[in-house]
């Protein structure tokens, strides 16, 4: 077993998501805590051209699985193969729908201990050490590999527990990947393809977003979210109940089941705060949230909680944004 | 004989629950502000086979014992009283013709009941006899193979939604109401039929109460049920057992305003404490409590009488309707008086609930005539004839 | 065409104190329910039952005896039969014996389609369905907000970044959907007598030909310590206060903190 820390590096429409840079820092690190190197195993269209440039992140190698737009799990064989061959001490996965399909696939084959979804990783006593938060947020649980148990160690990795580093230059050792054996993981397709909207924007990489629920009532309810966002530069989101209501589309749908996201700033009108909702959105770093309800469950894990009518209140508070804005 | 709950009453009971909390309780303060039927939940229940429980499989129904029944409209009444009329009326309307109808009758008309596509109502109670049954003066004239029936009816529940009735008139006025009354099932599609107005009403105000005139509406003799002069009979025994449903109904509504009660005074702080850790609260709580576990078993004691066919039946649902129906007035008022304030705005679901538990001592037989019932039953176990009105 | 689920049973949720205006106090009676995020890949398997393209719907579950009630539950909102595996070498099992199990399961059974709901983020388990679809060496379609099958293969919906595809593969297969497939069915009245009716049954590892020594030796991972999170600094809360004011106080607020 080598000391290395292999993550998984997804890249989408030419360009690396923002997972992989967080990840490649996070290996970067971890790979100073063990002794090894990060190397990352790129997949998906812009993989070949933009692997080396994972080493500004702090890859140290890059391993390239494919370039096709082909569904994340039929990279499964290739990803076992190059892990096999690297033999590291771990592998970050995010704690992605792709993330799990990859991470899954490799605990079916190889059976190693598996991490997840994690808030902190690091190397602790030659071995990998996590955090993960359970019962609903109330207790935090330190995890390690049993004694003996077989490497590498999977860790699940959620958004933003690392943060990309940025102005770096080198450069990363692309190399290709080795032999994969057959999988049927490789038979899935894509058979269609729809891009939504063109207004629709990727909420996991939002740094700002304002979220619409129950509270909106409607669609039109919405148009006060879309001026505060546009005031604010960020994106517009949704519970669950608005987006089952048809509200807006389900992209936008922030949950358990929807997108998970962590900004800087989510601010929540008319958002209840029911727990399928709050998962999705509660590492977010500041959260405000605008309610009629002065006993919404939001209210008691919020930072800033505004009880009064997010009618008044949105518009008011776009107004008074552009002002200091000067725009 | 034994009336605990079975595993399978607990799963129908978790069953009804979850449906009743999640799809009829959020509509209950509206359904109560509107005054309006909520045809989406009748659609529910109809789907989910709560309008078939009292009939038989071969009817299409689920044949359930009568604590099952008994336990549907509790977890229904919890959520909302209006709602659970939809079942209580539909086997109300319907017990005529499961006691007294041919089973060409019953093949004619149960199954349409069971699934409910067609809604059922009981139409007795006219403006001057509500309590004096025998006091009806609706007629039915003998013509051939029909009968001619005029006269009106009041307060009959769902009258005005009602696909088929069971009406209540006198084939032979002479010899009064006891002996002169007749039963038949009217489809109210039916010409002279009408329903011209129904009742604006102090609680369950999503159950139309309607007034119902009848203009020389002509019945076929197939649907007279029983013989002639059987009406009153048919009536009480109809009654003898659709009370257990109000019994039930009654404990759902107390239980409802139980749980409010608890989960607001956990919740709310005054003088530096909750209000559930005062003591005076907590005893109001501890009878509240009592008193509905007491109504409920009894509930459940004559249920069970019921499927067992005690000589004695009348005696125990005229007891659970009365305790049960006393027991709702009581606990929500309480209710109503720990929540304090908040119990007497609309926001807080108390205040429609003790609107709606005061019907419960009402109707099916006032609790006068309960009384008068279990007293009856007493003294004729004590060998003492009666004497009385009735 | 046939479908086998496989099911979780996790304990029944505690009272919920919350109060809101229209009375939602949940205190079910039952101990051991369906885990809700299976309770849509039941809601797909049933949907496809509905219009035609599945000709039946197998139940499986891994747990201990008492599971059976929530299989029970699960055959009263439709399909045809049960199946659990339950053997006293199977507590406490990890997600890898538990995906070695119900590959196992899975493999005798031999399916179109196995299919699974998602795992909460709180339990373990959701790396289980692609667990068991590299063990039995078949394709995996997951994270569908809705699944179709015909013509000797599945298709699901799957959210991207921007959009959706459909992703198909051959069968057989694993596939996992979404809460987006839509709300589950109540269980019926009937349903819910006509469950009892249906075939379950009880299979243990030998019946499986899986040796406990197996799966023995206990998960691979370790919990070394716990402790409460973070204190948060409480809520500062804006009330009473004149629109145009609190939207001043907010965006003071977010001035404080180089929000905007």
């Amino acid at each position: 077993m080598s000391n290395d820390i292999l993550f998984l590096a997804e890249f989408v429409a030419g360009t690396a998501a923002r997972s992989a840079l967080e990840l490649a820092t996070g290996a970067a690190e971890l790979a100073g805590q063990s002794g090894g190197s990060a190397i990352a195993l790129a997949y998906g269209p812009g993989a070949a051209a933009g692997a080396a440039g994972l080493g500004a992140h702090g890859a140290v190698r890059a391993i390239v699985l494919g370039d096709e737009d082909r569904p994340a799990i039929t990279y499964a064989a290739a990803t076992v193969a190059a892990v096999r061959d690297t033999a590291p001490l771990a592998v970050l996965a995010p704690a992605t729908p792709n993330g799990r399909d990859l991470a899954a696939a490799l605990v079916g084959t190889l059976h190693v201990p598996a991490f997840g979804p994690v808030r902190e990783a690091r190397v602790v006593d030659g071995v990998l050490e996590t955090e993960q938060s359970t019962l609903q947020g109330s207790v935090i649980t330190t995890a390690r590999p049993t004694d003996g148990a077989p490497s590498p160690s999977i860790a699940l990795v959620l958004a933003s527990t690392f943060a990309p580093a940025e102005g770096g230059t080198a450069s990363a050792e692309v190399a290709q990947a080795p032999e994969a054996e057959d999988s049927a993981f490789g038979k899935a397709t894509i058979a269609e393809s729809h891009e939504a909207d063109a207004k629709v924007v990727n909420l996991e990489e939002a740094t700002i977003i304002v979220a619409g629920g129950r509270g909106v009532g409607g669609e039109e309810g919405f148009a006060p979210l879309h001026d505060l966002a546009a005031a604010l530069g960020g994106a517009v989101g949704a519970s669950r109940a608005a987006a089952d209501a048809g509200w807006i589309p389900y992209q936008l749908q922030i949950g358990q089941t929807g997108k998970m996201v962590k900004p800087a700033l989510y601010i929540g009108a008319g958002v209840s705060g029911a727990i399928q909702h709050r998962v999705g959105m509660q590492t977010a770093e500041h959260v405000v949230a605008i309610n009629r309800d002065p006993d919404a469950p939001i209210g008691e894990f919020a930072d800033l909680f505004v009880v009064g009518d997010l009618f008044q209140i949105v518009p008011a508070l776009t107004d008074e944004i552009r002002r200091r804005k000067g725009s | 004989m034994t009336y605990l709950p079975t595993a399978d009453h607990d799963e129908l009971r978790a069953v009804v629950r979850q449906l009743a909390q999640e799809r009829i309780a959020p509509r209950a303060a509206q359904i109560d502000d509107a005054a309006e039927f909520p045809h989406d939940l009748r659609e529910l229940l109809a789907q989910q086979d709560l309008l078939g429980t009292c009939f038989e499989e071969k009817h299409g129904g689920t044949g359930l014992d009568t604590i099952a029944q008994a336990i549907l409209v509790e977890e229904i009444a919890r959520a909302d009283a209006t709602t659970s009329l939809i079942p209580i009326v539909q086997k109300l309307g319907a017990l005529p013709i499961i006691q007294a109808g041919t089973d060409e009758q019953k093949d004619r008309y149960l199954p349409r009941l069971a699934s409910g596509e067609w809604l059922i109502a009981f139409a007795l109670t006219e403006a001057a006899a509500g309590s004096d049954v025998a006091a009806n003066r609706m007629r039915a004239v003998r013509d051939d193979d029909h009968y001619v029936l005029n006269g009106s009816k009041r307060f009959i529940t769902h009258g005005s939604l009602a696909d088929v009735l069971t009406v209540f008139a006198l084939t032979d006025p002479e010899a009064g109401g006891r002996k002169g009354m007749s039963c038949f099932i009217v489809e109210t599609e039916t010409r002279g039929f009408a329903a011209p107005r129904v009742e604006h009403k102090m609680g369950i105000r999503g159950s139309p109460t309607a007034e119902l005139t009848f203009d020389d509406v002509r019945v076929p003799e197939r649907n007279r049920l029983g013989a002639e002069g059987d009406g009153f009979r048919v009536a009480m025994a109809t009654l003898d057992r659709s009370r257990l449903s109000i019994a039930a109904q009654a404990v759902g509504i107390a239980q409802g305003a139980l749980d409010a009660s608890v989960s607001y005074a956990a919740e709310r702080q005054q003088f530096g404490q909750r209000v559930a850790d005062f003591q005076g609260i907590q005893w109001m709580l501890a009878d509240m409590a009592t008193q509905t576990e007491a109504a409920r078993q009894l509930t459940y004691a004559a249920a069970a009488r019921v499927d067992s066919k005690a000589a004695d039946l009348p005696y125990w649902t005229s007891s659970a309707k009365l305790v049960a129906g006393d027991t709702a007035m009581r606990v929500t008022t309480d209710a109503v008086q720990v929540l304090g304030g908040y119990g007497y705005i609309t926001e807080y679901p108390v205040e429609r609930m003790m609107r709606d538990a005061k019907i419960t001592q009402l109707y099916e037989g006032t609790q006068q005539i309960q009384r008068l019932i279990v007293a009856r039953q007493l003294l004729q176990r004590a060998g003492v004839a009666h004497r009385g009105s009735q | 065409m046939k479908i086998v689920v496989c099911v979780k049973q996790v304990p029944a949720t505690g009272a919920d104190k919350r109060y809101t205006d229209d009375l939602r106090l949940d205190r079910s009676g039952v101990e051991a329910i369906i885990n809700p995020l299976d309770e849509y890949a039941i809601e797909q398997a049933l949907r496809l039952v509905d219009d035609g393209s599945v000709d039946s719907v197998t139940y499986l579950s891994m747990g201990p005896e008492q599971a059976s009630e929530a299989l029970r539950r699960a055959l009263a909102m439709g399909g045809d039969e049960a199946v659990l595996v339950t053997d006293p070498a199977l507590a406490g099992a990890d997600e890898w014996a538990t995906a070695k199990v119900l590959a196992a399961a899975l493999d005798r059974l031999a399916p179109d389609v196995a299919l699974m709901g998602m795992a909460s983020d709180d339990a373990r388990g959701s790396l289980v369905p692609g667990a068991v679809a590299a063990m039995r060496q078949v394709p995996m379609l997951s994270y569908g907000a809705e699944l179709k099958v015909g013509d000797g293969e599945a298709r699901v919906r799957r959210l991207s970044a921007t959009g959706f595809d459909w992703i198909s593969a051959p069968l057989p297969l694993v596939a996992t959907v979404t809460d987006q497939v839509g709300e589950p069915r109540y269980a019926s009245l009937k349903g819910i007598m006509a469950a009892k009716r249906k075939p379950m049954q009880t299979w243990s590892l030998a019946d499986l030909d899986l040796p406990a020594d197996d799966l023995a030796g206990g998960a691979l991972t370790r919990v070394t310590d716990t402790r409460p999170p973070e204190e948060k600094p409480p809520t500062e809360r804006i009330e009473n206060l004149p629109p145009a004011e609190a939207a001043t106080k907010i965006a003071d607020w977010l001035e404080l903190r180089k929000l905007i």
